[in-house]
C-alpha cells in the first residue's frame, strides 16, 4: 500500500496458560489509519492477543513490531509509551472523581509541584475539539453521574491524552445501548480519519461489518484469515468463526429415540437486564437422542439452558420432564429428579476453585443419596465417587487432595462431565462441553456423550462449534436472536446452510449473502 | 470492581503478588502468621510502654500475672474467653458463608434480655431448687437463641429480598438494640427498689454450678457450653448438606447456585444461625456473669471484638477457641493492670488494638483479596 511500515505487526505470537494454548502462531497486521476488527468466539484468544500487545502478558514466542521496530513491553506503561492504548470492557475510571481528574490521573501536568488544572483543561479541550468529542462539557462532573456511553468516551479521551496512536477497543459495545453503539461507530470513523489506527475486538458479526475496514478472525487461538469488510458477508464470517475443520468423523448411527424426556412449549425467558432473550421456543428431546442447539454465542442459548436447569425463571411457556410439568420447580429439585447440567462456565459455576476434588465431586450432589442421607454427608462415598470420576474420565491430577485450580481446562471439564453423569441422570444439558478443551479431551467427552445417548439418556448439547453439533446431534436446532430459526437433520444439512442459519438467514431467505469464491482466500 | 482503580500497573502487580501469596498460605503458615504477629504486636507494645516512661518488664509481668497468675485471674480470663468463643463463632459462621454479620453485639443484647425476661416471668410457676433452676436456665438459653436468631434473620431477609447491605443494617440494628433495651431496663423493666439501671435479679436457683473455680462470674459449665457450640457448628459445617451449601456459598456463590442452593434463602438461614449463637452470648452473660441484665451500653463490646477474634481464627470455628483465649487473656490482664500498675489504661487498650491490627489485618486482607479478585488471573 505505502512504504510506511504498518502501525503494529505481530508475528508468530504464541501464548499458553498451563497446557491451554490461548494463541498459537498468530500473525496480525494493523495498518496506519484503519479500523481492524478482531473477530472470534469467547475464548478464541482475541483479548489474550491484544493483552500481549498491551504489555499485560509476555508472549511465549513471536515478535511485536511497532512502526517497523521490534519492541517488547513489560507493562501497559511501556506500551502506552510506544503509543498503544487499550480501552477495556470494564472502564478503568474512578467513579467519585471528576472527568478531568480521571483523564489526567497518572499524567498530571504540574506547576511548582501542584496540578496545573488550567493546562489540563486546555489540553483536554484541544483533544475534544479535534476529534469532535462532547466530553469537555462534563469536565467537572463525577464519573458516577455519567451514563456508560459517556464514560466510554472519557476513557477514549484519557487514552488519547496519553498520546495513543493505536487504540485497542476490547468488546466496546458490550455495555452500550443501540443508540450509544451508533455513536461509537461514528467516533471510530472520526478517529481513523484523524490518522489513528484502531483494533476493534468483538464477537458480533453485524458490528464488525459496520465498523471495520478489515477483519481478522480468530478461532481456538489461531488466526483463521483476514478479509476486507467490503468483500465479505455475515455467512462467511460465521463459518470462519465457528469452524469447518473436519476433525471428527461423523459416526453412522441408527437412531431409535424413545419416550419424550423433555418437552418445552412456547418458552419465553428474560436475560439479566430484563430483555427477552428466549422467544417462543418449543421442542422435545427423547430418550436415546441428542438435540444440538447451534448458534453464534449470545443468541439466547445461555438463558435457555439456565431456564431448563432451573437456574433462571421462565416468563411464560411450559417445561415438562418425563411428562410432569417442572416449569416452576427450583434447581435442587430438578437435580434430584435427574436433570444433570454441564455449565457453560466451568471456572465460576462448574467447580469451586479452592475445593479439592473430593469436595468438588459433591457439588450438586449434596442432597442426593448415597452421598447424603437425611442431611448428613457420607464423605467416604463422596471420596469413592471422586476416585471413580478421575479413573473413568482419565482426569490428570496429582491426587484427590488437589484443588480444582490445579487442573487444566480439559481435565476440569472431564471431571465435571464425569460428575454430572455419575448419578445416573435422565436428561443431560451440556453447554459448550468442549470449549477451551484440548483435542484429546474433546474426543473423549464426545465419545462418552454418544455412549450415554446409546444407553438411553436424553441429551441437549449447546455449542457454537459447527463440527461438534454435526458430529453429536441427531437433530440440530439453530438459535438466532432468541428463536429457533430452523431445525435441521445433521446428515443432510451443509456447513454452508448452517453458517447462513447462524447468521440469521432463515430457510425462507434467499442465501445470496454468501459468495463461494471467498473460500479460496481462507 | 468494574470502575476500579486506575491503570493496571505496577502497584496492581505488586498487590496481586502479595495477595496471591496470602491466598495460597497453608493452614500452618497461617497459624504461624497469627502467632508471629501476636508476638510482634506485644513486642511493639512493650517498646511503646518503655518510650512512655514505664518499666516494660514490670508491665509484661503484670500482663501474665493479670491473666494467668492467680486462680482469680485465670477464672476471669476464662470468663472472657467463654464469651469471646461464642461471639467469635457467631461471626465466623456468617463470614465463612460470605455474609458480613456486624450485628453480633445487637443480637447478643436482644438474646440476653430475652433470656432474663423469660426466666423472670416463668420463675413464679416453677418449683424452687435445683430442678426448677436447671429448667429455667434451659428456658433462658432457648429464649436467647430464638430472639438472637430472629433479630439476625431480619437484616438477612432485608439483604436477600430487598438488597439492603447487611453491614449497614446490622450496625444500625446494634444501635436499635442498645437504645430500646437501654430504655426498657431504665423504665418498664427496672424494679422500684433498684438503685442502678438494671432488670430484676435472676432467682437464686438460676445459674451454672461452680466447678473447681470459686470465682462468681465464671463457671466451667459456661465454658463447656461454648465448646459444645464450637463442636456442633464444626460438625454442621463439615458433615451436613446444609453446611456444605453454606460453605460453598461463601467460597463461590455462583457455584453454590449451580449446585442447587437458593442463594436468598441461604443468606437468611446463615444470618439466623449466626444470630442464634450470638443470642447465646447474651444468655451466658446474664446467667453466668451478671445475674441480671444491665444497660447494654455498659455491657462490653464482645460483639465487635468477636470480629477480630474470628478473623484471627481465619473464620474457623475451632480456631476461634485459641483466638478467644488470647483476647480473653488480654482483657483479663487489662482489668488487672488498671488496678495494679501505674501504666494508664488507654495504653493497654492501645496495645490490644495493636494486637488486633497485626493479627487481623492479614486475614482481612485475605478476604478482601478473595472478594475483589486480586491475586492474579486464576484461569
Amino acid at each position: 500500500m505505502s512504504d510506511e511500515p504498518p502501525a503494529v505487526r505481530l508475528e508468530g505470537i504464541t501464548k499458553t496458560f498451563g497446557d491451554v494454548v490461548a494463541n498459537e502462531d498468530v500473525d496480525f497486521t494493523l495498518e496506519r489509519g484503519e479500523v481492524h476488527a478482531l473477530l472470534g468466539e469467547n475464548g478464541s484468544g482475541k483479548t489474550t492477543l491484544m493483552s500481549v500487545l498491551y504489555g499485560l502478558y509476555d508472549q511465549d514466542e513471536g515478535t511485536i513490531y511497532v512502526d517497523g521496530e521490534p519492541r517488547s513491553f513489560d507493562s501497559p506503561q511501556d506500551a502506552m509509551g510506544a503509543g498503544i492504548g487499550m480501552i477495556h470492557q470494564h472502564f478503568q475510571l474512578v467513579p467519585p472523581m471528576t472527568v478531568l481528574q480521571n483523564v489526567v490521573l497518572g499524567n498530571e501536568p504540574t506547576r511548582n509541584g501542584l496540578i496545573d488544572e488550567g493546562a489540563a483543561r486546555e489540553r483536554i479541550e484541544g483533544i475534544c475539539s479535534r476529534y469532535g468529542f462532547d466530553v469537555d462539557r462534563h469536565l467537572d462532573t463525577p464519573i458516577e453521574e455519567l451514563d456508560l456511553g459517556t464514560r466510554q468516551r472519557v476513557e477514549i479521551v484519557k487514552t488519547l491524552y496519553r498520546g495513543a496512536e493505536v487504540l485497542v477497543f476490547d468488546e466496546p459495545t458490550a455495555v452500550l445501548t443501540p443508540q450509544e453503539v451508533d455513536g461509537l461507530m461514528g467516533l471510530l470513523e472520526d478517529l481513523r480519519d484523524a490518522g489513528r489506527s484502531i483494533v476493534f475486538i468483538s464477537h458480533k458479526l453485524d458490528e464488525v461489518l459496520a465498523a471495520a475496514d478489515r477483519i481478522t478472525v480468530l478461532r481456538d487461538g489461531r488466526a483463521i484469515g483476514t478479509v476486507n469488510a467490503a468483500e465479505t458477508a455475515e455467512g462467511e464470517l460465521a463459518r470462519m468463526m465457528i469452524g469447518r475443520d473436519v476433525l471428527f468423523e461423523r459416526l453412522s448411527r441408527e437412531t431409535t429415540p424413545g419416550e419424550p424426556v423433555l418437552e418445552v412449549e412456547e418458552l419465553r425467558v428474560d436475560g439479566d437486564r430484563g430483555l427477552e432473550r428466549v422467544t417462543d421456543v418449543s421442542f422435545t428431546v427423547r430418550e436415546r437422542e441428542i438435540l444440538g442447539i447451534a448458534g453464534v454465542q449470545g443468541n439466547g442459548q445461555t438463558e435457555l439452558a439456565e431456564a431448563l436447569t432451573g437456574l433462571r425463571p421462565v416468563e411464560s411457556g411450559t417445561i415438562r420432564f418425563q411428562g410432569t410439568e417442572i416449569t416452576d420447580t427450583g434447581r435442587r429439585q430438578r437435580i434430584e429428579e435427574g436433570i444433570a447440567y454441564v455449565p457453560e462456565d466451568r471456572q465460576t459455576e462448574g467447580l469451586v476453585q479452592r475445593y479439592d476434588l473430593v469436595r468438588n465431586a459433591l457439588l450438586g450432589n449434596q442432597t442426593v443419596a448415597p452421598y447424603s442421607m437425611d442431611g448428613w454427608l457420607n464423605w467416604p462415598r463422596v471420596s469413592e465417587h471422586a476416585e471413580t470420576i478421575v479413573r473413568e474420565f482419565d482426569v490428570q491430577t496429582s491426587g484427590m487432595g488437589a484443588d480444582a485450580t490445579s487442573l487444566s481446562g480439559g481435565n476440569q471439564q472431564k471431571f465435571i462431565v464425569g460428575r454430572e453423569i455419575g448419578h445416573d441422570p435422565e436428561l443431560l444439558i451440556a453447554s459448550h462441553p468442549t470449549r477451551g478443551v484440548d483435542i484429546g479431551s474433546i474426543e473423549f467427552i464426545h465419545n462418552r456423550l454418544l455412549e450415554l445417548r446409546d444407553e438411553g439418556l436424553g441429551i441437549v448439547v449447546v455449542s457454537s462449534k459447527l463440527d461438534e453439533v454435526q458430529k453429536l446431534s441427531d437433530r440440530i436446532a439453530v438459535m438466532y436472536d432468541g428463536e429457533f430459526i430452523d431445525t435441521v437433520d445433521p446428515d443432510v444439512v451443509t456447513e454452508e446452510e448452517l453458517g447462513l442459519l447462524m447468521a440469521g438467514h432463515g430457510p425462507e431467505d434467499d442465501p445470496t449473502g454468501n459468495d463461494p469464491d471467498t473460500e479460496a482466500k481462507l | 470492581m468494574s470502575d476500579g482503580a486506575s491503570d493496571p500497573g505496577r502497584v496492581r502487580t505488586a498487590l496481586d503478588r502479595a495477595a496471591d501469596r496470602i491466598l495460597d498460605a497453608s493452614v500452618y503458615e497461617r497459624v504461624g502468621i497469627a502467632v508471629g504477629s501476636t508476638g510482634l504486636a506485644l513486642l511493639i507494645g512493650l517498646v511503646i510502654v518503655a518510650l512512655a516512661g514505664y518499666d516494660p518488664l514490670r508491665f509484661a509481668t503484670q500482663l501474665v500475672v493479670g491473666s494467668f497468675g492467680s486462680e482469680r485471674a485465670f477464672a476471669r480470663t476464662l470468663q472472657f474467653t467463654t464469651l469471646f468463643i461464642l461471639a467469635g463463632v457467631a461471626v465466623a459462621i456468617a463470614f465463612r458463608a460470605g455474609v458480613f454479620n456486624i450485628g453480633v453485639q445487637g443480637q447478643l443484647i436482644v438474646g440476653g434480655i430475652a433470656c432474663v425476661l423469660a426466666i423472670v416471668w416463668l420463675a413464679p410457676y416453677v418449683p424452687d431448687g435445683r430442678i426448677g433452676g436447671t429448667g429455667l436456665v434451659a428456658v433462658g438459653l432457648f429464649a436467647s437463641v430464638v430472639a438472637g436468631g430472629l433479630y439476625a434473620a431480619l437484616p438477612g431477609a432485608l439483604k436477600a429480598y430487598y438488597g439492603a447491605n447487611e453491614i449497614i443494617t446490622t450496625i444500625m440494628l446494634n444501635f436499635v438494640a442498645i437504645g430500646v433495651v437501654g430504655w426498657a431496663v431504665d423504665g418498664p423493666l427496672r424494679p422500684d427498689d433498684a438503685r442502678s439501671v438494671r432488670t430484676e435479679y435472676l432467682p437464686d436457683n438460676v445459674g451454672f454450678p461452680q466447678l473447681l473455680f470459686e470465682y462468681p462470674s465464671f463457671s466451667l459449665v459456661g465454658l463447656g457450653l461454648a465448646l459444645v457450640v464450637v463442636v456442633a457448628i464444626s460438625v454442621v459445617a463439615t458433615r451436613t448438606s446444609f453446611g456444605y451449601d453454606m460453605m460453598t456459598s461463601g467460597y463461590q456463590l455462583r457455584a453454590a447456585t449451580y449446585s442447587g442452593v437458593d442463594a436468598r434463602r441461604m443468606i437468611v438461614q446463615t444470618m439466623t444461625l449466626s444470630g442464634m449463637v450470638a443470642g447465646l452470648v447474651g444468655a451466658v452473660f446474664a446467667i453466668m456473669v451478671q445475674g441480671y441484665f444491665i444497660d447494654p451500653s455498659g455491657l462490653g463490646t464482645y460483639g465487635f471484638d468477636a470480629i477480630a477474634v474470628s478473623l484471627l481464627a481465619a473464620n474457623n470455628p475451632i480456631g476461634v477457641v485459641p483466638a478467644a483465649l488470647l483476647f480473653g487473656a488480654l482483657d483479663s490482664a487489662s482489668s488487672h493492670v488498671q488496678i495494679h500498675s501505674e501504666v494508664p489504661v488507654q495504653l493497654i487498650d492501645g496495645i490490644v488494638g495493636l494486637v488486633v491490627l497485626f493479627v487481623a489485618a492479614p486475614e482481612l486482607f485475605r478476604m478482601i483479596a478473595e472478594r475483589t479478585g486480586l491475586g492474579g488471573d486464576r484461569r
